[in-house]
């Protein structure tokens, strides 16, 4: 029971961080239509801003985090400005593999930048052990909890409550409908991807300090299951991509430990092969609606 | 007709793509040798083919501001792995294909190397692999040289360490699940079993799976063990420890020569504090060769090489050994380099035997007030 509930600990921990990246795939998609390979390097950039104001301007975790996902907002601009913008009358094609091109220039460009070594921080925060009904809770992993649940709430409020959240919105409805009602379009897309990609570089943060562990690389496998989260959850839903980020991070952790820990990865994608085969539009999906 | 075109503007594409790689071999004068790195110096394996890089770049600008060998230049042509047996295999050929190269130093990890064997063997091209220790691999063909100890030395020695010095009776294993780390794992606990002690639990984790261990540490932290032996590098392992210790998990660890780096140590902080490892290369060694190489890696790269620089170092000063013997082609030079004996590398005298392996001394360590030190029982 103990390592059931321990499992399921860890599992809500990472899950947590697989559903922040993944809000961003949704709220992309949702605008878009398109995928955005090069999200998990956000992520990544998110993570070593995160490490350098740590690091080297010795800024508080609050500030470095407020700060880090301030500067992945700007690159999600700037990466929509470069694959995005100049390719929206394009085929869908064009934009994902720019999209792709950009995530090795992106994963190269850290690898020169910071280096190939992995690099670490001295605890940014306290690490000390809750015990929990038999099972320990670390101070981190609450800290990974309260992030994320104040920054979901917060993005509820933008996108229900602002003026902006409205655009997204009514954008990912119908993006004809919405310019013909006065939205701007542009605009609406580069807030998207700056709320977006926000929200993968806090997810970057999170989990550097979690594991102390940031590197070029760790965008790739992070954004893959991100992804599938954001497909489990039906790929356009903001609730849904966090219950996918949860439920992929609770039955990888449960799969490696009453299975095998070699296997791992093989439970997150079968599951989203189940969940596909029963429902094809994920758990939130909006059902695929094909125009006339 | 426009179809027609698209072919035609590619092919040129390609011939012009095919004859730049082509020009960057024939600008090498027959006044240079030529030898061949895969390595990986991108991707998730970068650091480790990176400090490859530099030592042998060191180790051949010593040789070159001295002249040369026998008045001839040595240039490296690097080539990046990136520790993928795809990209391995492609480099092997493009370097079987390239008459200048008479000798290539790699891959970094065994899965890599073994890839590109074959075909070195098909093109008689030395393929010497400063750090491939799956008992395998040499035994691909005649051309494979290792200047490590394989795992088949190493695994025995380390569970003798575990049992005999520090007296463990229950112990628990977790391995990267690659061709290395599954012999590394074989080996150990055919030695533990050997010496009587008990594995309680065995785990794998993938290389591609990222840096959440906290289930392996859960689910091995139940069976109870006395010591951990982790089959990893040396920054996986950093975060093992690190996340083991952050579930109050204080098992001793116990580990091979791959562990030998300061990242481990500036990774892993508190949380590797007592580890144990055995290891080739030992900085503080008096020796001059090893005070030289030390000093000039610290003065020229601002760090201080790790065990696998060093026996980058010696694979490419192997390589020159056999230049300066006489080798001249790709057949001298597998025939010189079998022929070297006690050479004083910076991991220990050298010599190959007849299946082109290396018996190398490997010296107990302890990680001890974040530094490696000898372990005194």
């Amino acid at each position: 029971m103990t390592l059931f509930l321990q499992q399921v600990i860890n599992g809500l921990a990472q899950g947590s961080i697989y559903a922040l990246i993944g809000i961003g795939f949704a709220l992309i998609f949702g605008v878009l239509g398109l995928v955005h390979f090069a999200h998990g390097e956000v992520y990544m950039i998110g993570a070593f801003l995160g490490f350098m104001l740590v690091s080297v301007f010795q800024l508080d975790i609050f500030s470095s985090l407020l700060l880090a996902m301030l500067g992945s907002a700007l690159i999600g601009v700037v990466v929509e400005a470069i694959a995005f913008r100049p390719l929206r009358k394009a085929p869908d094609v064009a934009p994902m593999v720019c999209t792709l091109g950009l995530s090795v220039v992106l994963q190269n460009g850290a690898a020169l930048l910071w280096g190939t070594d992995t690099k670490s921080i001295p605890d940014a925060i306290p690490n000390h052990i809750i015990p929990f009904l038999g099972a320990q809770i670390s101070f981190q992993q609450v800290f990974i909890f309260t992030v994320t649940i104040i920054l979901m709430l917060a993005l509820q409020y933008v996108l229900h409550r602002s003026k902006i959240g409205r655009a997204i919105r009514a954008t990912a409805q119908n993006k004809d409908a919405a310019a013909l009602m006065g939205v701007n379009i542009d605009t609406v897309i580069a807030w998207t991807f700056a709320v977006g990609s926000a929200l993968g570089g806090a997810a970057g943060v999170l989990v550097g300090v979690y594991y102390n562990a940031f590197y070029p690389m760790m965008g790739f496998m992070a954004g893959l299951k991100a992804f599938t989260a954001t497909v489990l959850g039906g790929l356009t839903s903001v609730p849904g991509a966090v219950l996918g980020g949860l439920i992929l991070g609770v039955a990888e952790n449960l799969g490696a430990a009453y299975i095998s820990s070699g296997y791992r990865d093989i439970f997150a994608f079968a599951i989203l092969i189940l969940v596909l085969l029963i429902k094809p539009s994920g758990l939130f999906g909006r059902g695929i609606q094909e125009k006339v | 007709m426009n179809r027609k075109i698209i072919v035609l503007v590619a092919m040129a594409m390609m011939a012009v793509f095919v004859s730049g790689c082509g020009s960057q071999n024939t600008a090498s004068t027959s006044k240079e040798i030529t030898i061949g790195l895969t390595a990986p110096l991108s991707g998730d394996n970068a650091e480790y083919g990176q400090s490859f890089k530099n030592a042998i770049d060191l180790a051949f600008e010593k040789a070159n501001a001295n002249g040369g060998v026998n008045g001839k230049k040595i240039t490296l042509v690097a080539n990046d792995s990136k520790a993928d047996p795809k990209e391995a295999a492609n480099i092997a050929q493009k370097f079987v294909s390239d008459s200048k190269v008479i000798g290539v130093i790699g891959d970094f990890t065994s899965t890599a190397a073994l890839a590109g064997s074959p075909i070195y063997q098909k093109g008689g091209l030395v393929q010497l692999s400063p750090t491939s220790s799956h008992p395998d691999f040499t035994k691909q063909g005649t051309y494979m040289f290792r200047n490590i100890a394989t795992q088949e030395q190493e695994g025995p020695l380390l569970a003798d360490y575990g049992i005999n010095n520090l007296h463990k009776k229950r112990i628990a294993v977790v391995y990267i699940n690659n061709d290395w780390g599954i012999v590394a794992k074989d080996n150990f606990i055919k030695g533990v079993q050997k010496l009587g002690g008990e594995i309680v639990a065995t785990e794998a984790y993938l290389p591609e799976q990222g840096k959440d261990f906290s289930a392996i540490i859960t689910k091995i932290q139940q069976s109870n063990p006395d010591l951990l032996f982790i089959g990893s590098m040396y920054t996986d392992t950093a975060l093992i420890a690190q996340q083991a210790r952050k579930a109050n998990f204080s098992v001793e660890l116990i580990g091979t020569g791959s562990l030998y780096s300061e990242e481990l140590i500036k990774l892993g902080g508190s949380a590797v504090e007592g580890l144990h490892l055995t290891c080739s290369f030992y900085p503080l060694d008096p020796r001059p060769e090893v005070q030289d190489f030390v000093k000039s890696y610290q003065v020229k790269y601002g760090k201080a090489p790790t065990m696998f620089a060093a026996q980058a170092y010696d694979a490419a000063n192997l390589i020159i050994e056999a230049l300066k013997a006489g080798a001249t082609d790709r057949l001298s030079l597998r025939d010189k380099l079998s022929a070297v004996k006690n050479f004083p590398g910076v991991t220990g005298k050298t010599s190959f035997d007849e299946n082109r392996n290396v018996d190398k001394a490997l010296t107990k360590l302890i990680v001890k007030d974040g530094k490696f030190v000898p372990y005194n029982p």
